[in-house]
């Protein structure tokens, strides 16, 4: 297997966009390569994420991007795995470069739903549960981690304020990413009067319905000869499945594909949790980032809500947890959710993350939840 | 492999819903290998992958394990909010999701309580109180 990097990546800012998905996509791939200090000629292969392109009417839209890039006899390929939609795809483009296939491949998510109202695009999240046994039962996105949360609170001593801290802290993060939907920080009294949306969980628990497009460049080692920017090295890309449906789990404190992914992972990369100096962590209700922390082995069960209240995964804390603001505040564009995850990682390594530094760079982790854990997908990274 | 030597399910995924809309009965699954019942359909044990599901009618009384109330609906639910959303461990074993409209308020329901499925005419496994369900939903 080849070593693998990742050189260039690029986010627009998450919210409500005025420009088509494929506009976006075009857009942040084009910004990708030109970070990478490749050019579009030298892409090999297109990956790209579109989970609800349908809602724009488009599907097929891999060819259509790579057109717009002047490119358009390179090869693509869409990728859908819910929420964990890009970074599958970014997994697809690693197992084509290391494995010596391409030498390099552009990865690439966007999503757009803005333009429909709130109880089209819940609708919408909600396809990607188990139409005939989970929402026809009267489930929602926020009433099935809702359902998780409600098992974590039975099992473990959990307060309000556990849970807002998480909230309150990825808002103070997101405050400071020009890439974040929501820019502002909130009190831990915001976010206890806030509404009830799916007990146990508040408005401020929930991550927005957001637009958003972001793309990463994967490259071989050997066919990059002088990186423009400090590269990423693919230590681990790890992805696992699991039960979809709660009712047939056999526990709901934790989301198994996580955990199968995230051990894969460091397997791959011969590391441990401890080894790991930053993470970002799929935190698509508040309750997601305290079970994925436990799940990746970081926290022990029943510690992971308490987490960011004790300052362990605040930015100067032991673990700084979603430096970026995470899906909760930074916005959660279904498909362009992993790369975005990614690109926080390639802007803390190269300095491009000014008033949201982490104290270490040397290694990070990203895990991304699709849908409530039918997948996942872990990535591991390191410098040179 | 000819669509004759593939694995028969006992029923379609349309028939499991279409049931729990006439009161039922409640339809599910049972590996003869590992003893895993499932709620849900398939042809294989999401557990231990032995193929050769039987069809196994479920109970229709258990206790709340999870819930959630949601004020925030699905668009098929949208004049029914505040409900509950529901994880029930089946007496006899298994486990199935489903919604209470009854339940209006977030202390109107407790994890451990004994509810049943009664028919609705509605989309959905449909569960009340055990102490409230009506008499036919109950099993024959």
């Amino acid at each position: 297997m080849r070593e693998t990097w990742v050189v260039g990546a690029a986010s627009n800012r998450f919210g409500k966009m005025k420009e088509t998905g494929r506009e976006a996509a075009t857009r942040v791939s084009l910004a990708a390569i030109e970070a990478s200090g490749l050019s579009p000629k030298d892409i090999g292969y297109t990956f790209v994420s579109n989970c609800f392109g349908i809602a724009e009417h488009q599907a097929h839209v891999g060819p259509l991007i790579n057109g717009g890039l002047g490119i358009p006899e390179v090869p693509s390929c869409t990728i859908e795995s819910a929420c964990s939609s890009s970074s599958a795809a970014l997994h697809e483009a690693f197992v084509q470069v290391a494995g010596g296939f391409v030498d390099a491949a552009l990865v690439v998510g966007a999503e757009k739903l803005s333009h429909l109202d709130t109880l089209a695009a819940t609708s919408y999240f909600a396809t990607a549960a188990d139409y005939a046994f989970e929402t026809k039962n009267g489930a929602t996105f926020p009433g099935l981690y809702a359902t998780l949360a409600s098992a974590y609170l039975a099992a473990h001593p959990t307060t309000p304020e556990m849970l807002g801290a998480i909230a309150v802290k990825n808002h103070a993060n997101a405050a400071r990413n020009p890439h974040a939907h929501f820019q502002k920080e909130i009190s831990m009294a915001t976010y206890l009067s806030s509404p009830i949306i799916a007990s146990p969980l508040r408005l401020y628990d929930c991550c927005p319905f957001s637009d958003g497009a972001a793309a990463v460049v994967v490259a071989a080692k050997e066919f990059v000869k002088s990186p423009r920017s400090e590269p990423l090295v693919v230590r681990a890309s790890a992805r696992a499945g699991s039960i979809t449906e709660m009712q047939d789990r056999p526990d709901l404190l934790g989301l198994p594909a996580s955990q199968t992914a995230g051990a894969k992972a460091f397997r791959q990369a011969h590391m441990e949790p401890r080894d790991i100096d930053f993470a970002e962590v799929h935190d698509c209700f508040t309750i997601a980032e305290a079970l994925a922390l436990e799940d990746l082995g970081f926290f022990p069960r029943g510690q992971g809500a308490r987490a960011a209240m004790d300052g362990l995964t605040t930015r100067d804390g032991k673990l700084p947890v979603n430096s970026s603001g995470g899906l909760k505040a930074k916005g959660h564009p279904v498909s362009a959710t992993g790369v975005s995850q990614v690109v926080e990682v390639f802007e803390q390594f190269n300095g491009l993350a000014p008033g949201r530094e982490v104290p270490r760079t040397q290694t990070a982790l990203t895990h991304n939840v699709g849908a409530t854990g039918g997948s996942c997908s872990v990535h591991i990274f390191s410098r040179r | 492999m000819s669509s004759d030597l593939l694995p028969a399910a006992p029923h379609t995924v349309e028939e499991w819903v279409r049931s729990y809309e006439g009161g039922g009965p409640l339809r599910g699954l049972r590996c003869p290998a590992c003893g895993l019942i499932t709620a849900t359909w398939g042809l294989a044990c999401p557990r231990c992958a032995h193929i050769g599901l039987v069809e196994h009618e479920l109970p229709q009384v258990g206790k709340v394990v999870a819930f959630t109330l949601l004020t925030v609906p699905g668009d098929e639910f949208l004049n029914d909010a505040p409900y509950a959303y529901v994880v029930v461990e089946l007496d006899g074993g298994g486990r199935i999701t489903g919604w209470m409209p009854s339940v209006k308020t977030v202390d109107g329901l407790t994890i451990g309580e004994r509810v049943r499925f009664v028919s609705s005419y509605r989309p959905g496994v449909q569960f009340a109180r055990e102490s409230e369900a009506p008499d036919a939903g109950r099993a024959a």
